[in-house]
């Protein structure tokens, strides 16, 4: 490329300092080719960006006004009391087992495997494409179809049945055994769903990972647009005013 | 005459380019070419997060969804509206609750304002989460850049608790009874609940210290660490060469 076109306000310059470096570019494993400027092809999608975000959210603002209710006054319990919406999975399982177990140590298991995940999977040939494979797909798509119905079975179960009106002393066994029993199966369970399709490591964290986002959104859901009165399961349509918390 | 004019006002453009102010700010002409286009990267402090150069993959939207990009527009969003919010909060019982009232009927834009900083919020945990599923689905972790992805959890986390934080900061009966439910999670950690509780709201109900407690932390403290680790995040994207791509056709076959 002559220095013309590379740097036209070098107009006194007919040669170019390059050096070549004998090491790869920070760019792992590619080269300069299949690259193009930041400026413009990059920054032109950022700014289309901002301004759509910004433009949705004046938008939104506008039509809808933030929820503010009475005063807060610790003598008169709000009915039923709600979690901020993110952390509705949480209370939820709340509803099913120990408190120690919803509230803490589920979720610090959960974060835990979440940081895990690149330390177990190794295999670097199918970074980058979207489910791994035709297989990854067909393992999110099963493993969705085969935790929702359980999850809403077992929610349903513990409002009409509930393991703690079958058995209820010592805490250990409905409060600890028993959930911890169904957690583990449903894992097992998950596994097993999966095992035809001989999944690799990452494809095995694929229906594990789609496992836990799909509990997060049922649970999540179910405890916003499905609990009422003293926490109890209703319809939407029955909901207590002011009962959805955001 | 007009003609004069007319040639005068084509200059115009380039005139500004070469002026000493221009050059003083921008210290490069338009980005037209490509030295320019490396040097608008590097002499903005802005820009300069970025590579001079992209792979052709991280344009493509389908691949991040621009998702990482758009949490980051909505915190940004939050600390301008949360910072004019701060003007005129004050974290005590008896004027928390009044200000935000006053904001919906008495001052101007107020309403507007609490509005957008309230609807960002749950838009960035929502866009945060799903970046994470964009980054998982895609295999965005993998070697080099498992740490990023480690980062990406604990900002997650602080995500949750600045909104949380923020959650009870109107005082009202949403706010008030949310954050008791939510502490009282927090309270059954095995051994030393209480404890973790009576922490977190500096007594053993939701009160006035709680209220100051959550205050601080939502716009002093939790911001601070979230930004600094949002620079480890986006340097760490460089030193791992940029966003994950499917590797070349032949390197696939090793
Ligand atoms: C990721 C960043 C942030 C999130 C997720 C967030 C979230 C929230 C939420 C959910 C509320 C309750 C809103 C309401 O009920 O109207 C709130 C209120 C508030 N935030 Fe933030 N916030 C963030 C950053 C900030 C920052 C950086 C500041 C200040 C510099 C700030 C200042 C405030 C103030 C003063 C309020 C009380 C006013 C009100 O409730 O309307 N926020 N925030
Ligand atoms: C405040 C929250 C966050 C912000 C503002 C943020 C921002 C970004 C941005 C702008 C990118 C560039 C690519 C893209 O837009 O997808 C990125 C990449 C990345 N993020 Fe985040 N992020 C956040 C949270 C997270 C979380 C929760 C995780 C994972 C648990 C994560 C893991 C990663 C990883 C591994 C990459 C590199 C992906 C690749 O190379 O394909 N980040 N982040």
């Amino acid at each position: 490329m002559n220095t013309q076109e590379f740097a036209p306000q070098q107009q006194d310059k007919d040669y170019g300092l390059v050096e070549v470096m004998g090491r790869s570019t920070p760019m792992v494993n590619k080269g300069p080719e299949g690259t193009l400027p930041s400026w413009p092809y990059l920054f032109v999608w950022e700014a289309l960006l901002f301004l759509g975000v910004s433009a949705m959210l004046l938008v939104m603002s506008i039509l809808i006004d933030a929820p503010l209710r009475e005063a807060a006054n610790p003598n008169l319990t709000e009915n039923p009391a709600k979690a901020p919406w993110y952390f509705l999975n949480l209370q939820e399982l709340l509803l099913h087992m120990n408190p120690s177990l919803a509230g803490v140590i589920v979720p610090t298991a959960v974060l835990a495997f979440l940081m895990s995940i690149p330390y177990l999977d190794r295999n670097l040939s199918d970074i980058g494409i979207w489910f791994a494979s035709r297989k990854g797909k067909l393992i999110t798509i099963w493993s969705t179809i085969y935790t929702v119905p359980l999850l809403v079975g077992l929610i349903l179960f513990d409002q009409y049945i509930r393991v703690r009106s079958l058995i209820s002393e010592p805490e250990l066994i409905p409060g600890w055994l028993i959930p911890m029993a169904v957690m583990g199966l449903l894992s097992a369970g998950l596994y097993a769903v999966v095992r035809p399709f001989r999944p690799n490591t990452r494809e095995v964290l694929v229906a594990y990972f789609t496992g836990f986002v799909v509990t997060f959104f049922v649970l999540t859901i179910a405890s916003t647009f499905f609990r009422g009165l003293g926490m109890n399961l209703t319809l939407p349509w029955n909901l207590p005013p002011g009962a959805l918390s955001f | 005459m007009i003609s004069r004019l007319r040639q005068q006002l084509r200059q115009l453009p380039e005139q500004v380019l070469q002026s000493n102010i221009w050059r003083s700010i921008f210290r490069q002409g338009y980005p037209d070419n490509d030295e320019n286009r490396s040097l608008v990267v590097m002499n903005s402090v802005f820009l300069h997060f970025h590579p001079v150069k992209v792979k052709t993959n991280t344009l493509r939207p389908a691949y991040t969804l621009g998702l990482g990009i758009m949490s980051l527009f909505l915190f940004l969003i939050l600390i301008f509206t949360g910072g004019v919010l701060t003007f005129l909060y004050l974290p005590t019982i008896e004027q928390a609750y009044v200000f935000i009232q006053e904001l919906h009927t008495s001052v101007p834009f107020g309403a507007l304002m609490r509005n957008a900083h309230r609807w960002a919020a749950h838009l960035m945990v929502l866009a945060v989460f799903l970046h994470m599923m964009r980054v998982f689905y895609t295999g965005g972790y993998k070697h080099p850049r498992e740490f990023n992805w480690v980062l990406g959890v604990i900002l997650l986390v602080i995500t949750f608790l600045l909104s949380f934080t923020g959650y009870l900061l109107p005082w009202d009966q949403l706010s008030f009874w949310a954050i008791t439910v939510g502490t009282n999670i927090a309270g059954y950690t095995p051994f030393m609940g209480a404890e973790v509780r009576a922490f977190l709201l500096g007594s053993t109900t939701v009160g006035g210290e709680a209220l100051l407690r959550f205050y601080v932390l939502h716009v002093v403290l939790l911001p601070a660490l979230l930004i600094i680790l949002l620079g480890v995040h986006f340097w760490r994207i460089r030193k791992d060469g940029g966003l994950s791509a499917p590797l070349p056709a032949e390197e696939v076959e090793k």
